[in-house]
């Protein structure tokens, strides 16, 4: 059985591929997400016009299709996401 | 004057985790932050209010006793927070679900004295404290996360604290209070240990975070 993973875990983990592990300098694809993250098309839509409302994820067309890179906030965040991740761990706890 | 000084130590030390939280939900706007923030907050006024009675007895009333009131009041105050930390490892079954026991569940409350107020607390803080840290040291199995160890013994130095709290009725005036005392702001140090390792130096607050 997968482990269950909290709302905020999926957008470490979409950040955290728009940072560390993208196909080429253009950014990640949806379908790269979708792949990396493990979610549905559906909710990872969801997610992503979040985050690149809130600032944390900048959008691009390219070659017809929306790719997706991290922003200085979005770093930022991730920083924190990781940080208070240990933090909330330390209690057994998962944020 | 121990008492003072240690009610003054769980006070500042319980603040400072509750700051510590609040800051992580800020940046992260996480829920779980969020409960952590309450519980650390409600031990820490908790631990407020009690040597708020202490003060008050020693520079005002003068009367050769605290106020149970008071004492009692700062106690329910910490069982909250106690609660907290437990919510957060998912008590789902915590409250009756019928609307009649939930009407009347709160009526003994009205219809015993403070000082059985007291005990029915410790005991229900005891409780939740010791379901804390096994909740904590089952987490430990998993992640191998060292931090859960200092956290787990942290409620459990605490609920023994709690234990002895309740016990030093037994032996009133005795020395067992101030050593209740002492093992409960010992589980908060233990809890603090892994906090303090948070790198906040490169965390800076973004209010739009908060809608993600």
């Amino acid at each position: 059985m997968g482990e269950y993973r909290t709302q905020m875990k999926i957008i470490g983990d979409i950040l955290s591929t728009t940072r560390d592990d993208l196909q080429d300098e253009n950014g990640a694809t949806v379908t790269y997400l979708i792949r990396k993250a493990n979610i549905s098309h559906s909710r990872i839509s969801r997610i992503l016009k979040t985050l690149v409302s809130q600032g944390l994820l900048e959008q691009a067309d390219s070659q017809g299709s929306n790719r997706y890179k991290i922003s200085q906030t979005g770093r930022e965040f991730l920083q924190a996401y990781h940080s208070f991740s240990k933090f909330a761990d330390d209690f057994g706890l998962n944020i | 004057m121990l008492e003072n000084i240690l009610n003054l130590v769980g006070f500042l030390v319980g603040l400072a985790i509750g700051i510590m939280s609040f800051i992580g939900f800020r940046n992260t706007g996480s829920p779980t932050l969020f409960r952590l923030t309450i519980a650390f907050f409600s031990i820490s006024i908790g631990f407020f209010v009690i040597w708020s009675g202490y003060m008050l007895e020693d520079y005002v009333i003068k009367s050769g006793s605290v106020d149970r009131g008071i004492q009692t009041l700062g106690i329910i105050i910490q069982t909250v927070g106690y609660f907290f930390i437990a919510f957060s490892h998912s008590i789902k079954a915590f409250f009756p679900k019928s609307n009649y026991f939930r009407s009347v569940g709160i009526l003994p409350f009205f219809l015993v004295s403070t000082v059985q107020l007291e005990h029915i607390f410790r005991s229900i803080s005891f409780i939740l404290l010791v379901y804390g840290a096994i909740e904590t040291i089952l987490s430990y199995r998993n992640n191998k996360n060292k931090g859960a160890v200092s956290v787990a013994l942290g409620l459990g130095l605490l609920a023994f604290g709690e234990f002895l709290g309740w016990y030093s009725f037994v032996f009133p005036e005795s020395i067992l209070y101030s050593i209740s005392m002492t093992i409960k702001i010992a589980g908060l140090v233990a809890l603090f240990i892994p906090v303090s390792k948070v790198p906040l130096k490169k965390i800076k607050f973004d209010d739009d975070l908060d809608k993600i």
